[in-house]
């Protein structure tokens, strides 16, 4: 084996094949050992020189900057408008704005011609025109064949001046994020990253928040053209256009577009990082996972323009380099813990970002894989780096630089983006100079300088009770996360400032208490049966719900509800809550639980029970028809009662449920045991619109304490 | 509308027709003596190259007890080979042989069902242990992976699907030599080095993309459910108790069997002339030993009688899938398939965007799909949906059998299948632009 091994490896480039150099080959190879691994003995003839032709720039008298780049491979042209201004840039309590206007800016259409129109009349063409956005940028794309640029292109630019964003849009946008809100919990990659952010910026930082159900329902069309007015304006904008043109040519028409766009206010500059990753161990728990994911992160200094930014990309390729990094090489080749693992010190364009690690291994290994994490970490600043490694990865990092400018789309983009930060044009080629002079010890420095293993926030993601031991054994204190994804109107009690109540929103409740039975009445009722129908509209026709609802207060529900698909059973109790379905019982996920609490505290004798509890607050405010509005604060969960002022009776409920508004006008009331209930309702808006009338009510009916527990599943 | 369907394809063929041309051009395909094909594309724009290795080999060869095993060796192709890798080969050969030898032991005690010996178990697991221990003081982690990013590699992965095995990176062009010196020398001189530990991080795959997170589990579900005998039901990535079983010598096993050179394709797109290219492939790539090509695949799924319905419960949010038994690619019908698709799904004119997201915005995402999970054989068009909150999969089942109904009813109009026909041309036009994509996909084509 050993002869044809040697001979077949080490065929020097151009050299024969003759049995006698094999031989001689292979003594030589026996003799020096074999670590002299033939790869070695390959020529590299150097590179083709070759030169990459730069964009032309263009600066308009309004101080838009475009790029020109030819390419004429293909009878194609791709342009971008990047546009300054992103998600950083609104405000904490319209968190998803940059989602809702990227979604509903391209969908929502121009002045001229709808969204809808636009899908046919450029998807008929195959050209797309679209729009995204980002933490600090929006951007309109535009993606034809060259023959229907001069068709299409006055669309992108009326998209980019003169969008519309149609409500129908904004709400089909909104349904988008909405879902995206729903599903985040569900797969535990998506938690760590999400939450790694918050721990290292904040969680209310621009830089981690995230858009909520609460903060969508405060997005209007009037914020959208707002931000669109504010920051879509010429100054605001580089433009970067290549593909099968004449550059000439397309510079005329550039101007004669856009030069007579009027300057507008210029973008504010980045908003602080106020980072603030306490050291120590969160902990989020997720029961339906085999794997633990693991992060360590803690906040950064490093900008890009930094002269550090060169030793700091050394360091990030010794650490976690390609597929032969420390990280790689320890955690995953030498002791099989993990599939994915990386990470390093990000340097940010316009400002700091995080040191982030992070992996995922089976949940018997999470304290093994912690450890390990943080002992890496740590040898950054003890575990000398080799001359080795310093080598390889700075060979690595300069042999690549050729594909980053290996297309003339790629140096487009490259020159636009610099242009974007304020950087210099030649920022790229001084790169490989800053990476040729990178020293061992400026890595060292740096290492010592910007990683602080000390200060390291570790999340854990994951089941702990197989874990090989509990976090709080392995460390102590433990800090748990809470991901529970809040209503509307339901912010936990601790974040919504306690306003108090009005006196004469008292007088106004008073005046409800009194129509619906009394004070004493009232906190007498322990357990309210209903049965009746719900008539509900559905995508499907009409449907017919037979509905039976237990409530035991303070907070224990039971519905039972018989469908044409089968009965659906739904139980809440403090201690959990579940449903039975035909398919059997089974726990509801946390969203849902939290979704039915929220509900429950809405519930008309919950309030009125509640009335001198602090944590439930009343204001009026306003009035419709003669009615009064009377807001309503329930623990956290909020919505509107509108109140008949002379009689106290209660005519409707507004809330903000996640399917947007829901509308309950109560059309009947019946007196049972002189307890007023509205009987009869009409229920518009969110996720079920429909009527719903009780044939029976119940006030302290004898109930089985079986009927909330969970059945054990067959 | 089957006439108008094919008669509208030619347009569209005829739409690129010019490109093509122009792009096969600038393509040399060539079957060396061992049967290996090579496609080298030139296109000098910078200078660098991308390649792909294409194995006609995946899950689907696999049968029970080896589930997992195509994707195990496309890991071990990165453990280097006997010259890379490796501080003493002759030595950590012999260690890797006692390696071997003591797992067999210890696994025929382990998954005895009668008479185990507990004890005998923990001793056998100690000395396979320890003979893993002795093989690894001859390893250099990486060292593969190493020598391509020391070289300015980008971009090195492989993947594994039912249908084939898929080998990929770019490197600048001065490197090609040594490019064909490591990827033959990877497929000709494999050694099994860290397989055990190799096998963990695939488990831990596994708990990634499937165990952990609720689409892959349902995906598993799915598959096991449509196919009940094509090898189409086995997860990719393998059952848990296989990747626990199977062994080094196993994969070698595999690899000898279905790694022949007349089961491969090479492509190397870039700045490569064919004239100094070839020489160089030949030289290196030659030196694969000629073996017969592995016997066609037996199974044939029996046709399905009954609807079958899988409902998997979650705490997460709802994900809806329905497939539909359709031919092999090699099918006439499957041009007809691919319109089918676009209709669907391509788009915010498609059938299901319009219908399922736009207007009944019961779904968030609603795309229906060809080649699920491969298109080697018979396989399934699939749709796929994600519930918007407050709806069900029920509603979503009647919304898409609405949207089949109207194409199995309605006639498609000419202006609707002119809008695919364009789509197509043009995506085709964009997708050729980038280099390693090109590469990979006519060296998939290629193999199919």
């Amino acid at each position: 084996m050993k002869p044809m091994k040697c001979s077949t490896g080490s065929q020097p480039v151009g050299a024969g094949w003759r049995a006698g150099a094999t031989f001689a080959l292979l003594s030589i190879a026996t003799a020096a050992f074999s670590q002299v691994s033939n790869y070695k003995n390959i020529k590299t003839p150097p590179l083709r020189s070759f030169t990459v032709e730069q964009p032309k720039r263009v600066v308009l008298s309004n101080g838009m900057v475009i790029f020109l780049q030819e390419d004429h491979e293909l009878p194609l042209i791709r342009g971008s408008a990047l546009i300054r201004g992103g998600s950083r840039d609104v405000p904490a309590d319209k968190a998803g704005l940059v989602q809702i206007l990227a979604g509903s800016w391209r969908t929502g259409g121009t002045e001229t011609r709808t969204g809808d129109q636009l899908d046919d009349i450029l998807e008929s063409r195959a050209a797309r025109v679209e729009t995204t956005g980002s933490e600090d940028a929006t951007r309109v794309t535009i993606d034809v064949l060259k023959n229907d640029f001069d068709f299409v292109f006055p669309i992108f630019v009326e998209l980019l001046q003169k969008p519309a964003f149609r409500q129908d849009k904004i709400d089909l946008a909104k349904t988008q994020v909405r879902t995206q809100i729903a599903r985040r919990n569900d797969e535990p990659q998506g938690i760590l990253q999400r939450e790694a952010q918050k721990l290292g910026y904040g969680a209310d930082s621009p830089y981690a928040r995230t858009a909520e159900y609460a903060t969508l329902n405060n997005i209007t069309h009037e914020d959208l053209i707002a931000f669109h007015h504010r920051f879509v304006q010429p100054n605001n904008i580089v433009f970067g256009i290549v593909g099968d043109f004449d550059s000439a040519a397309m510079e005329k028409k550039l101007r004669a577009t856009f030069e007579s766009w009027p300057r507008g206010e210029s973008a504010p500059p980045p908003p602080p990082v106020n980072a603030q990753a306490k050291p120590g161990v969160y902990f989020i728990s997720k029961e339906d996972v085999t794997q633990a994911n693991i992060a360590a992160v803690h906040p950064a200094t490093l900008l890009r323009r930094d002269p550090d930014y060169y030793a700091v990309e050394v360091m990030n390729t010794i650490l976690s380099g390609g597929f032969s990094g420390r990280l790689m090489n320890e955690i995953r080749s030498k002791a099989g813990l993990a599939y994915g693992v990386g990470g390093g010190l990000s340097s940010g364009w316009d400002r700091p970002m995080l040191f982030n690690t992070f992996m995922g291994t089976k949940s018997q290994t999470t304290i093994q894989s912690v450890d390990l994490l943080k002992q890496e970490i740590a040898d950054l600043q003890t575990k000398p780096f080799t001359t080795e490694e310093l080598q390889h990865a700075k060979e690595s990092i300069l042999n690549r630089y050729v594909f980053t400018m290996d297309s003339k789309a790629k140096v487009l983009n490259q020159r636009q983006q610099l242009e974007f930060y304020g950087y210099p044009a030649d920022f790229v080629q001084k790169f490989q100079e800053g990476i040729r002079n990178v020293t061992a010890s400026d890595v060292e420095r740096v290492a010592k300088k910007y990683v602080h293993p000390d200060q390291l926030a570790i999340l854990v993601v994951g089941n702990e009770k197989d874990f090989e031991k509990p976090l709080t054994v392995a460390y102590g204190r433990v800090t748990p996360i809470d991901i529970t994804i809040p209503e509307p109107g339901g912010q936990p009690a601790a974040a919504a400032p306690a306003k108090g109540s009005s006196t004469d929103a008292r007088a106004l409740l008073n005046k409800v208490r009194n129509f619906v039975g009394g004070q004493t009445a009232i906190a007498n009722v322990q357990t309210v049966r209903e049965v009746g129908t719900m008539s509900l509209k559905t995508p499907q026709g009409p449907m017919d719900v037979e509905v039976e609802n237990i409530t035991r207060f303070p907070e224990s529900h039971r519905q039972v509800l018989k469908t044409p698909m089968g009965e659906m059973t739904m139980v809440s109790t403090p201690d959990g809550a579940f449903m039975i379905s035909p398919a059997g019982p089974r726990d509801l996920p946390d969203s849902q639980r939290q979704a039915i609490r929220s509900e429950s505290k809405q519930d008309m004798l919950n309030v009125l029970k509640n009335a001198d509890n602090p944590a439930y607050t009343f204001n009026i405010v306003g009035t419709e028809n003669n009615a009064q509005i009377l807001e309503v604060n329930a623990d956290g969960s909020t919505f509107k009662w509108y109140v008949d002022p002379t009689s106290g009776k209660p005519l409707k409920k507004v809330s903000q449920g996640r399917m947007g508004e829901q509308v309950i006008e109560y059309t009947e009331w019946k007196n049972v045991n002189g307890i007023n209930l509205p009987v009869a309702f009409t229920v518009t808006g969110g996720a079920n619109s429909g009527t719903g009338k009780m044939s029976t009510i119940e006030i302290n009916p004898a109930v089985d304490a079986k009927l909330f527990e969970k059945p054990v599943a067959q | 509308m089957r006439k108008i369907l094919s008669l509208l394809l030619l347009t569209a063929a005829s739409l690129s027709a010019q490109d093509l041309v122009s792009f096969e051009k600038h393509v040399t395909v060539r079957k060396l003596d061992n049967g290996l094909t090579v496609i080298i594309v030139e296109r000098p724009e910078a200078p660098v190259f991308s390649y792909a290795t294409v194995v006609n080999v995946g899950n689907a060869q696999e049968v029970p007890g080896i589930t997992g095993l195509a994707h195990m060796f496309e890991h071990m192709a990165f453990k280097g080979s006997e010259t890379l890798g490796s501080t003493n080969y002759d030595a950590e050969k012999a260690g890797l042989q006692k390696v071997e030898n003591t797992y067999a032991a210890y696994d025929l005690e382990r998954r005895k069902t009668i008479g185990r010996d507990d004890a005998k178990v923990a001793q056998l697991e100690k000395a396979w242990k320890d003979a893993m221990d002795e093989a690894q003081k001859y390893v250099v982690p990486n060292e593969f992976s190493k020598v391509v990013d020391q070289a300015g590699g980008v971009g090195m992965n492989a993947f594994t699907r039912s249908d084939e095995t898929v080998y990929f990176y770019s490197l600048p062009s001065n490197r090609l030599e040594l490019w064909a010196y490591l990827e033959s020398e990877r497929f000709l001189h494999p050694v099994f080095r860290e397989f055990y530990k190799e096998r963990d991080v695939v488990t831990e795959e596994r708990r990634m993309r499937t165990e952990s997170n609720p689409i892959g589990r349902v995906v598993e579900e799915f598959l096991a459910t449509a196919f009940t005998a094509h090898p189409y039901r086995q997860p990719t990535v393998g059952y848990p108790s296989d990747l626990k079983a199977f062994s080094a010598t196993d994969a070698a096993a595999f690899f000898k069997k279905y790694y022949v050179p007349s089961n491969m394709v090479v492509a190397v797109v870039g700045d490569v002339k064919p004239s100094e290219t070839m020489p160089i492939i030949e030289k290196y790539f030659g030196r694969l030993p000629k073996a017969p090509v592995p016997e066609p695949l037996r199974t044939i799924e029996p046709p399905q009688k009954a609807e079958r319905l899988v409902v998997l419960h979650e705490k997460s949010q709802p994900v809806y899938l329905e497939g539909y038994h359709r031919p092999a690619i090699t099918d006439p019908d499957d041009p007809t398939y691919d319109v089918m698709e676009m209709l669907l799904s391509v788009g915010r004119t498609s059938h299901l965007y319009r219908s399922l997201v736009r207007d009944k915005k019961i779904a968030a995402v609603a795309q229906g799909f060809n080649g699920f999970p491969g298109v080697k054989y018979p396989n399934l068009f699939t749709f796929f949906a994600i519930t918007t909150p407050g709806h069900t999969p029920q509603e979503i089942t009647t919304a898409i059998a609405e949207e089949t109904n109207k194409l199995k009813n309605e006639d498609v109009t000419p202006e609707e299948l002119q809008s695919p026909a364009w789509r197509w041309s043009s995506r085709w036009r964009r997708r050729s632009k980038a280099t390693g994509a090109s590469c990979s996909a006519s060296s998939i084509v290629s193999t199919r």
